[in-house]
């Protein structure tokens, strides 16, 4: 699964530590996620998509080994 | 986020006060082949007692140094508390890689004792299932904390 979060984020013009904040999880997970080493639970996925205002279609997509 | 069976993360710093002076007390123990058996002589009941050239008795009131127990018990409980508070900022990250990490120090624990049933018989073996009572908290306190360790040095924010 890949996502589009370090794009969006510079759209928002947030850093990672502002953006875990935000949705209360360490700053190492967003880290993880940006690095794709990590496929966030469905929870914090939708978090995501609340704080940047878009399906989570948008934010992340499915590959062709997945 | 919720997490099951973990304790509050102040509970780590207790853990650690256990666990770290045991460990020391232990290790000069095994190296100078002290013998504490000589401190802390009080009767304690035993469940079940079994000594060599003796009868065995269920139940029984015995004399015996509690210093080694002590010891256990405080390895024991400090492990498991640094092993599973929670850190300050626990999340599902972190729980992912607390999950690999007791996989991974369960296979070497294991692992160990499959090759030492092989390899070593007698005193020696008994000697190992002795630290093995140890080991599984200590290699996961080992790999967990630096997994961790390497989670914050290379996780620069670009």
């Amino acid at each position: 699964m890949t996502n589009n979060l370090k794009v969006l984020r510079a759209i928002k013009n947030i850093s990672q530590e502002e953006l875990a904040k935000k949705i209360a999880v360490s700053r190492q997970t967003i880290n993880a996620m940006e690095k794709g080493k990590y496929v966030p639970s469905t929870v914090l996925a939708l978090k995501l998509s609340r704080y940047f205002e878009k399906p989570v279609e948008e934010i992340f997509t499915l590959e062709s080994t997945d | 986020m919720k997490t099951q069976f973990l304790f509050p993360n102040k509970y780590k710093k207790l853990g650690w006060i256990l666990f770290v002076p045991s460990l020391i007390i232990q290790l000069i123990a095994i190296l100078c082949e002290l013998s504490l058996d000589n401190y802390l002589n009080v009767k304690v009941l035993a469940l079940y007692q079994d000594t060599f050239g003796n009868k065995s008795h269920f139940f029984s009131i015995i004399q015996n140094s509690i210093s080694d127990e002590l010891l256990t018990i405080s390895l024991i409980i400090g492990g498991i508390l640094i092993c599973f508070s929670k850190l300050k900022n626990e999340d599902e990250y972190i729980s992912k890689i607390r999950y690999e990490s007791l996989v991974w120090s369960t296979y070497l624990n294991y692992g160990l004792i499959v090759f030492f049933t092989i390899f070593l018989y007698g005193i020696s073996y008994l000697n190992v299932l002795f630290y093995n009572m140890f080991t599984l908290i200590l290699f996961f306190i080992i790999r967990f904390h630096y997994m961790i360790y390497k989670l914050n040095s290379n996780s620069d924010d670009e």
